[in-house]
Order: C-alpha cells, then sequence, then structure tokens
C-alpha cells in the first residue's frame, strides 16, 4: 500500500535526505515536504521526482496551520502514513546572557511544534489504526552542552513526549520514535571556521560527520513495516561519541 | 447483531483483550480493579471505536465519562442516539 509521509523542515540538509531516502527505498509513496519561506532546495528536488512530492506550506508553531495542511493532505492523497518531525533551530546563547525570546523561539520550534504535529495526525491515525511518527531530535538532548540550555531542554523534552506518546499510542498500531543525531554534514553552522572543524572531528570516534543519508537509512527503518514492535525508542546516531 | 455483542467483540478486537465476549458481562465496570481493568488510554480507544463503528461522538469528558461505564451504559446511550 502507498504511504504518505510528511516531512517538516524540508528544504535543509536532513529535510531534503530524508526525502530523498524515501522515494529511492519505497517506490509508491508519495512525500511532502512542509516548508517555509525557503523552498528552493525542496523545490529542486520536488522537479526531480514529478507525481511524487508535494512542497507544503506549514508553519509548524501554529495548530490552525497544521490542520489546515493536513486538511489538504487528505484531500489530495488520504490520510498521513508517516510523520517526521524534523524542522527546528537552534539558537545558542550561555543560560545567563539567554534572552526569554531566545529561550520560547527555541521551545517553541523545537518542542512545541511537535506536539503540534503529533496531535494533529493523531486522529486519524487512530481511525485507520496504523502510523509512523519519528521525531528528530538530537544528542544535545542527552550530552546537555553548555550554550544550548534552550535546544537540550527541548530536544530533551522532545524525547519526553516521545517515550510517553509511544505509551498512548501502542495500541493503536502507532509507533512513535526519536533519533539524536550527532554533528551532521550540512546542518553545521555556516560561521565554524575549517579550523573548528576540523579539531572537532579529530574529537569523534570516526572522526567524520554523519552523512544526512546515514541518519535518513535509521529515520526510514522507524518509519517501516519491520520496525512494528519499535516504539519509544529515542536511538543515538553519533559515530560513538557518547 | 444485538448492539452489546457487538460492542462487546469490537472491545475485544480493538483493544487487544485476552478474553472472549462472554467474560464481559453486560453490567461488569469497564475501568478499575472491580472490573474488566481498562486504562485510559482504552477510553480513548473505545471513544475512536464509538465514533468509526456507530457514527457517534461523545460531546465532551463528561459524557464520555457517563457513557464509557459498562457495555449496557454505551449500548443505551447508541440506541437512544438511534431512537432520536
Amino acid at each position: 500500500m502507498s504511504r504518505n509521509i510528511l516531512i517538516t523542515g524540508a528544504n535543509g540538509a536532513l529535510g531534503l535526505a530524508l526525502a530523498e531516502y524515501f522515494f529511492t527505498k519505497e517506490a509508491d509513496c508519495r512525500v511532502f515536504l512542509g516548508v517555509r519561506e525557503r523552498r528552493e532546495r525542496a523545490e529542486e528536488l520536488a522537479t526531480r521526482f514529478p507525481g511524487r512530492a508535494d512542497l507544503i506550506t506549514l508553519e509548524i508553531t501554529s495548530p490552525e496551520a497544521w490542520k489546515t495542511a493536513l486538511a489538504e493532505i487528505e484531500a489530495k492523497t488520504g490520510a498521513l502514513g508517516v510523520l517526521i518531525n524534523n524542522a527546528g533551530f537552534h539558537e545558542d546563547a550561555l543560560l545567563a546572557n539567554m534572552s526569554q525570546d531566545q529561550w520560547s523561539r527555541v521551545l517553541d520550534a523545537n518542542l512545541n511544534a511537535v506536539f503540534h504535529g503529533c496531535q494533529a495526525v493523531l486522529p486519524a491515525m487512530m481511525r485507520q489504526r496504523q502510523g509512523r511518527i519519528v521525531n528528530i531530535a538530537s544528542l544535545s538532548a542527552i550530552s546537555s552542552p553548555a550554550g544550548q540550555t534552550n535546544y537540550a531542554a527541548a530536544k530533551a523534552g522532545v524525547i519526553g513526549l516521545t517515550q510517553s506518546l509511544a505509551k498512548e499510542s501502542a495500541r493503536m498500531g502507532i509507533t512513535v520514535n526519536a533519533v539524536c543525531p550527532g554533528y551532521i554534514e550540512g546542518g553545521l553552522p555556516a560561521d565554524w571556521t575549517p579550523e573548528h572543524l576540523k579539531a572537532l572531528k579529530m574529537q569523534l570516534p570516526m572522526r567524520r560527520f554523519a552523512k544526512p543519508s546515514e541518519v535518513a537509512a535509521a529515520v526510514f527503518f522507524l518509519a517501516s513495516a519491520e520496525a512494528s514492535y519499535i516504539t519509544g525508542t529515542a536511538l543515538k546516531i553519533d559515530g560513538g561519541m557518547l | 447483531m444485538p448492539t452489546r455483542q457487538r460492542l462487546k467483540e469490537l472491545m475485544i478486537s480493538e483493544l487487544m483483550l485476552d478474553m472472549t465476549a462472554d467474560d464481559i458481562g453486560d453490567d461488569t465496570p469497564l475501568f478499575g480493579p472491580a472490573g474488566i481493568g481498562l486504562d485510559s488510554v482504552d477510553a480513548l480507544q473505545l471513544v475512536v471505536m464509538i465514533e468509526k463503528n456507530f457514527n457517534f461522538k461523545m460531546a465532551d469528558q463528561d459524557q464520555a465519562k457517563r457513557i464509557l461505564q459498562s457495555v449496557s451504559t454505551i449500548a443505551e446511550a447508541l440506541d437512544q442516539k438511534a431512537a432520536a
């Protein structure tokens, strides 16, 4: 049976890799690429998979926007089978210097948006008695680096939400899992210098960052029928870093 | 099939209960240790199950609490709706 998949943050490096992985590995799936203002790379990807990709404008922090987006998807192709909550960003600062806005923006985008997304897709998944939700958390949820109190708290919250919702929805054929990627190529701050990146790699057991496709492969598995007895997990994808 | 019997069979399949319809009395409490022992997750599933199979939508949590007492209370609510 063909599945409808919604990936938020689909214009970013990981979002694009996730979409491409699904297109390649699941021949009849249809992928909805959740984007906001920045959409040029998602548009380019969609042209490479005609008839299988739709861009969908989605302000993830708005419950109303979720309702509208899901109504659009259902009208086009039927209920959603897979939700991948991938969108998010960090805005680092030491807590002593962090503004209330910096705290709230990061919590809104990384944690509250996951709540809105899960709440929006659940009714249809419950009626179908099947569904897959994969939340992209972060290694920061576990390693809690200095300068990321907002981001680490949000991503740790995502893991908590994932595990709790997994228990609530297990009997309904819905699995809810999270992945915790470490450093990903293409997903690193643009202002990090080559020297800094080189020094960072030296600290990693594999001495390299993850390829986006390596994270996508794990997400694809968790979203597959084969992962039917895996729910509530938070999978580290960090090349042995922690 | 009578409503009560249908409800019991749906509950067994949808809530994955390891029992038969005969094990569920019409008036056996659905929740708590003195009854079948359903939990809050089952309650949510019951609401969805009733909506999907009987086109009966609970108005609010209070109504759900009143109706989801036993197979009989659910059947009575469904029969009342059918008669209305």
